[in-house]
């Protein structure tokens, strides 16, 4: 295996886009059973309120922030002359991603903390 | 005398089932190389170690090997740098392809997937008069995509490469990327077509580890990109290939 952080970055890429394929699998589950009526798409809700979903939640939106810097990494490689500035752009994606998802993690783990 | 750490992988195909790493203490002054340890332990220890090289001056591309996880020249690679990073040598094949024998790995795919995309210049039948002049502006336009070695350590540290064989390879498509943007060639849209398939240039997940390997700072990420963009308005671009290459035949020399 050669390691690089290259090497890093597409390993993230592709946990991260599985991660986001098998939420995209659960979300029509719980969302696609609206159709059933409400008793059953409340117990499907009730299902995913659990404490590990709430992590999973937070763990759900540092891959899709991940993802969604290093399709924007990717695009400025694809349109300019950026290869130079190759490490200092995985670090930027890495840095935000990790910023929004604190942000964003933050208010999800306050909500379970209270109940 | 001072001394470094040499790890060095060892595999004979008769006799080992699998790799293994062998220690050996070899003499370390300033100026010793990775190859002269090589040579040094071949020498003065055991015969049998088999590795490639060949110029001794980083241009023949043979002696690409890992040295502590990267893609390297060994012939010049300093060991006493190496021996600063705070951990033994260790030096072993090149990733991703099969081992032959210790440190020689077979190259087949990587020459291979080379001749795929027509390595070789094809000139318009009718040569200028004098010379064809090439634009100061077309030469910087090739990156210096000329002086690739073809020492395979680009190749081996590409991770796509070590998914499937089937990839063309950051090498073949520097090549492919110097021929195409040639202003002398006439095949830039069967190259492009080429380049452009399923296994070619959108294979490639811009991991960037060509770059890092490549003991000439060449950019084969740089040049998959633009053979990409070129992929993409193929026609138009084979349009002004053959306007350029007119522009020869009219005047016989530059315009």
């Amino acid at each position: 295996m050669y390691r690089s952080s290259g090497f890093i970055s597409f390993f993230l890429r592709r946990l991260t886009g599985v991660a986001l394929v098998l939420y995209l699998g659960a979300h029509l589950w719980v969302i696609g059973s609206a159709t059933q009526g409400p008793a059953v798409f409340d117990a499907r809700l009730a299902a995913v309120q659990s404490p590990f979903f709430k992590l999973a939640e937070i763990a759900l939106l540092g891959a899709v922030w991940y993802h969604a810097f290093d399709g924007v990494r990717l695009l400025l490689v694809n349109w300019f002359r950026v290869t130079s500035y190759r490490a200092s752009l995985l670090y930027t994606a890495l840095v935000m991603t990790v910023l929004l998802t604190v942000m964003g993690g933050l208010p999800i783990l306050l909500f379970l903390l209270e109940g | 005398m001072d001394t470094a750490i040499v790890r060095v992988q060892r595999f004979h195909p008769e006799t080992d089932r699998r790799p293994r790493l062998e220690r050996y203490s070899v003499p370390l002054t300033s100026d010793t190389t990775v190859l002269d340890a090589l040579h040094w332990i071949k020498t003065e220890v055991d015969g049998s170690l088999t590795f490639r090289r060949s110029c001794r001056h980083a241009i023949c591309g043979s002696c690409a090997m890992n040295v502590n996880g990267r893609n390297v020249l060994v012939c010049k690679t300093s060991l006493a740098r190496e021996v600063g990073k705070g951990r033994p040598v260790t030096i072993r094949p090149l990733p991703y392809l099969p081992v032959i024998k210790d440190l020689v790995v077979d190259r087949s795919s990587f020459w291979e997937q080379y001749l795929r995309v027509k390595p070789w210049l094809v000139p318009p039948e009718q040569a200028p008069a004098k010379e064809f002049r090439m634009l100061p502006e077309e030469v910087a336009a090739l990156q210096n995509a000329e002086t690739c070695i073809l020492c395979g350590a680009c190749y081996s540290a590409c991770q796509v490469v070590g998914l499937t064989k089937e990839y063309i390879g950051p090498h073949a498509l520097l090549k492919a990327f110097l021929r195409v943007l040639d202003p002398r060639d006439t095949l830039p849209g069967e190259r492009l077509a080429e380049v452009s398939g399923h296994d070619g240039a959108f294979r490639c997940h811009t991991i960037f580890n060509c770059i890092e390997a490549c003991p000439k700072g060449l950019n084969p990420t740089q040049a998959i990109e633009t053979l990409r963009l070129l992929a993409q308005k193929r026609e138009r671009f084979e349009a002004e290939r053959r306007d350029r290459l007119s522009q020869w035949a009219k005047a016989g020399s530059a315009p």
